[in-house]
């Protein structure tokens, strides 16, 4: 009788989804270091006028470049700016562009894939194709070509990479309502007489969150590598202001006589990336833990 | 076989024709025209320029007559090189990337191969857990990260490898090659993983230890043939990230390729020349889709010829 009741009391506290989702990830621990970098890079983005010892643009010509040291952390570049300033002002670039490109992505993908995967038949089969048409482009070469055309606008950079991730995530989405469309409580709400907005806003789309939550935490390290790539062909931000990629673009150029102007800035996108990485992996392990790594 | 093939050949008309209007629409809505540069030109020599470059023309009459030189091979004189076409100037480039791209494939399927297969072959055991440590490291670490590092090391500390350059020192194929194979490497290795693990769990498996082969032979003959299905389909998108990939490496390495020539152009405004090679890799990703799609198809007879995906 005891332990019948014992029972009953846990039945009773239940445990929902995500707080499983929480207890599998925390058991993670590359996960939650991941984690733990993420937000640590958030709050320095977010509080870097107040962290950074010198001003962002400082030039210390007379001290030229020079070795980590008591007064310069990191180390001078070869105008005398400090490096760790300036990778600090750089994480704002890469966590806005992150954030940014990824929101375009996130917005396009889930209002794409959530209009084909609910209507279905023709129109689910012209929007596929379309995607399928889009996949097929190089894209890579599209946003370089944007940069050129339209001069090197960091707005346009965040929507250019945007526009470009969203194929995989419409795809994801559009599965995934598929499969939520044909279960039997979506007749019953139908049946019930609800515009379809509705079903869709409280029915479908938050059935589908884990998948997408996962994709989005995927989808930002793809972005910021993005935007590395561009800086570092020197098509991203331009100078004076400063993203990962254009400081270690810097750094190969000066590579032989001070090595730490690229090390650095590798270390701290290198890291940033893995953090990224890892909490993606977990997350999905996670939120559904019938998927397989690979 | 054949109407699938087929039907994948007519999907990959529109496409191009998609890729071509697009590039074309962008450069024309680009600010200013190509010939701004040559200050204090009169205004008679503008006029002649355009009338020999036929911008004058209707937009539409120029997208075709781009089309039709574009489909015979003729992408119009460089803006930038006077004299030199932009079909000669890609085809001097296009030897020394795909040299690099071969090269660098080949590296990463040996290497992803194996490392796949020794994780597969004993799963969670520290060979599996090392083997994904490398196959993350290599994902994460990005080529423009990896090459510089490689060079810091082995050029300038180790002074083993040269620096840069392509054919002219011994042994100045090998850090560009492995730059660029790196990432691949670690996917085909965690693909090889993946794959290898579902097959080896299936029923036919089983059957041919019960059979009593010996164990490489159930690997090596009857596990590969399925498990490598992923890493087949994985190629073909790889191969226009091998090219995106080589516009970072011929960079930094000094690689006189298509991918420097595409990195100069757009920062020359070189208009004619970055759509010629804009084109030029949409068709090489293309036809390389399409032939990782067939060679799929071939490999697994359950992927229906009906062009679904």
């Amino acid at each position: 009788m005891a332990t019948a009741a014992i029972d009953l009391k846990n039945i009773q506290q239940g445990r929902s989804l995500w707080q499983d989702a929480m207890s599998r990830l925390k058991q993670n621990h590359l996960a939650v270091f991941g984690l733990g970098v993420v937000i640590f890079l958030i709050l320095i983005a977010i509080f870097a006028d107040l962290i950074a010892p010198y001003s962002y643009e400082e030039q210390n010509l007379a001290l030229g470049a020079s070795p980590p040291s008591a007064d310069h952390w990191l180390g001078t570049d070869t105008l005398g700016r400090d490096l760790f300033t300036r990778i600090l002002y750089g994480s704002r670039i890469s966590l806005m562009v992150g954030i940014l490109a990824t929101t375009v992505a996130l917005t396009i993908g889930v209002t794409w894939g959530t209009i084909s995967g609910y209507l279905g038949g023709r129109v689910d089969m012209v929007m596929m194709r379309i995607v399928d048409i889009l996949y097929a482009l190089p894209f890579t070469i599209f946003i370089i070509l944007l940069m050129v055309v339209f001069g090197r606008n960091i707005y346009l950079l965040f929507f250019a990479i945007g526009a470009v991730e969203w194929l995989t995530m419409a795809r994801i989405v559009r599965s995934q309502v598929m499969s939520i469309r044909n279960q039997e409580y979506i007749d019953a709400v139908i049946s019930m007489g609800l515009p379809r907005w509705r079903i869709i806003t409280r029915h479908v789309l938050p059935n589908i969150l884990g998948p997408v939550i996962v994709y989005t935490t995927l989808t930002i390290p793809g972005v910021i590598l993005l935007e590395s790539f561009l800086s570092f062909l020197g098509l991203g931000i331009q100078p004076p202001m400063s993203s990962w990629g254009s400081l270690i673009s810097n750094g190969v150029e000066t590579m032989e006589e001070y090595p730490w102007l690229l090390i650095f800035p590798a270390l701290t996108l290198s890291v940033t990336l893995f953090s990224l990485n890892f909490l993606g992996d977990g997350l999905r392990d996670a939120i559904d833990p019938r998927s397989a790594k690979d | 076989m054949f109407r699938f093939v087929l039907v994948r050949l007519l999907q990959a008309i529109p496409v191009l024709l998609i890729v071509i209007s697009i590039t074309f629409m962008l450069v024309r809505a680009a600010p200013g025209g190509p010939f701004d540069s040559e200050k204090n030109a009169p205004p008679e020599v503008i006029q002649k320029l355009n009338e020999r470059y036929h911008l004058n023309d209707s937009l539409i009459t120029q997208l075709s007559d781009y089309i039709s030189n574009a489909l015979q091979g003729d992408l119009g004189p460089s803006f930038r090189y006077p004299g030199r076409s932009v079909t000669e100037i890609i085809f001097t480039g296009l030897p020394v990337t795909l040299e690099l791209g071969l090269y660098a494939t080949c590296f990463a399927i040996v290497i992803g191969l194996l490392t796949g297969l020794i994780a597969s072959y004993r799963p969670n055991s520290w060979q599996d857990y090392s083997a994904m440590t490398f196959a993350m490291t290599g994902i994460c670490l990005p080529s423009f990260v990896l090459g510089p590092l490689l060079i810091l090391i082995f050029s300038i500390w180790l002074e083993w490898l040269p620096v840069s350059g392509w054919n002219q020192f011994n042994g100045d194929k090998i850090l560009p090659s492995i730059t660029l194979g790196a990432a691949y490497a670690a996917y085909i290795s965690r693909l090889t993983r993946g794959g290898m693990l579902e097959i080896l769990s299936q029923d036919f498996i089983r059957t041919a230890r019960a059979k009593g082969l010996s164990e490489t032979r159930v690997i090596l003959k009857h596990g590969l043939k399925g498990g490598l299905l992923p890493v087949v389909t994985f190629l073909g998108p790889a191969f226009a990230g091998l090219l995106s990939g080589s516009f970072i490496i011929e960079t930094i390495f000094q690689i006189p390729g298509i991918g420097r020539l595409y990195v100069q152009a757009a920062f020359n405004r070189d208009y004619t020349m970055i759509m010629g090679t804009t084109i030029f890799f949409a068709t090489l990703i293309v036809v390389f889709n399409l032939i990782s799609d067939i060679i799929a198809a071939m490999l697994n007879p359950r992927i229906t010829y009906k062009g679904k995906n």
